[in-house]
């Protein structure tokens, strides 16, 4: 039987937190995302940056938006269901009140031989139309060679005073 | 018993020394009629446009400052869209925040609505459930106002539930732009702050 090439490779979770580190992130708030809980797991064995756990994505938002306005260099890490269900925190706090806020978010349950808009599940072929909808810009990191995506997203979200996004297309390894 | 929105506010006004303060739906007039220059106060928030979000907002505040204090007035309508910040809240443990609920059993803006198991819910029992260093009830503004130095000075999370006399209210008129105005004045004063 043949098998199916991927599509989106497997970024491993040390160059992420690399990434993170050097952009200097103070804080991570997160509810846990399946996708990248080697992420996680990670992050849970440092002291920096701090991890911050949030019982829904609506309050790791305005978490952000706090940390921020505290002076601190936070960011969300957070599941493709989670940005679904903080679009009118993400709207009022980050859009309108204009507070950087960029988000690491999971592809969760993506197909990872099909490209987003070919996986037949709504919680990925939506995700980027949403995005698009709300003019949140958006980045793929669908394999190792697109790390650079952390530092475009994160930097565009404070030059913007907005909302970004980096898509991780495969579970974290 | 039950008390009026006034008498509280006041309180809070008159103690809050250099506390960054938030405030949200109805507790929103009632700051400005207690503090009539909140406008310009660089230390203080009105948080809309993002409901339940004061005590997500403050969190990340107090955590960012934990030498500062931060008390945020809540509605009771507003702390049920998030009511896991309770959870949030003692699970991150900041000392420094005070979360103050004002409970008037209804969705003041909306009309008056009754809140969902109006009457029977316990914010106290909650907050202390969550985790909360310290839960309080009051029911009278007078017993509120004699303890609220203690509650100030206490190392928190410090949680406290207002009974408040049901009341239709306005919408604050603030938008969430001004929000964001109000919000980069409050960073820039800290960022002040830091530099000296």
């Amino acid at each position: 039987m043949a098998v199916t090439a991927a599509v989106a490779i497997s970024v491993p979770a040390e160059s992420i937190v690399r990434e993170i580190e050097a952009l200097g992130i103070t804080h991570v708030v997160n509810v846990p995302d399946t996708h990248q809980k080697s992420v996680l797991a990670l992050l849970a064995r440092r002291s920096h940056p701090t991890l911050v756990t949030a019982c829904t994505e609506d309050e790791a938002v305005g978490i952000n938006a706090g940390l921020y306005v505290g002076g601190k260099r936070p960011m969300l890490l957070i599941q493709n269901t989670g940005l679904l269900a903080s679009i009118n925190c993400i709207k009022g706090i980050a859009m309108d009140a204009r507070i950087p806020t960029f988000m690491l978010v999971g592809l969760f349950s993506r197909d990872v031989t099909k490209a987003p808009a070919d996986d037949p599940k709504r919680v990925i072929n939506r995700i980027s139309p949403t995005l698009d909808t709300w003019e949140i810009p958006w980045y793929p990191l669908e394999r190792p060679d697109q790390l650079g995506a952390i530092a475009e997203a994160y930097q565009r979200s404070l030059e913007t005073s907005g909302p970004t996004v980096v898509l991780v297309g495969a579970p974290t390894s | 018993m039950s008390m009026n929105r006034k008498d509280p506010t006041e309180a809070l006004a008159a103690l809050r020394g250099d506390a960054i303060t938030i405030t949200t739906e109805q507790c929103i007039k009632a700051w400005r009629e207690a503090v009539p220059d909140a406008l310009d106060d660089p230390t203080h928030v009105d948080v809309v446009g993002a409901m339940g979000s004061a005590s997500s907002i403050a969190l990340g505040i107090a955590l960012a400052q934990p030498n500062r204090k931060v008390i945020v007035m809540d509605g009771d309508g507003s702390l049920l869209m998030q009511l896991g910040s309770l959870v949030t809240i003692a699970g991150a443990a900041p000392e420094n925040l005070v979360h103050i609920v004002f409970e008037n059993g209804v969705y003041a803006t909306s009309g008056g609505q009754p809140l969902p198991a109006e009457g029977r819910l316990d914010f106290e029992v909650m907050a202390r459930g969550a985790g909360f260093a310290h839960a309080a009830r009051y029911d009278d503004a007078a017993a509120f106002k004699a303890d609220l130095p203690g509650l100030l000075e206490r190392r928190g999370p410090v949680f406290v539930t207002l009974q408040i006399e049901h009341e239709v209210g306005v919408p604050s008129g603030t938008r969430s732009a001004m929000m964001g105005q109000q919000l980069e004045a409050l960073r820039k004063q800290l960022a002040d702050a830091a530099a000296d």
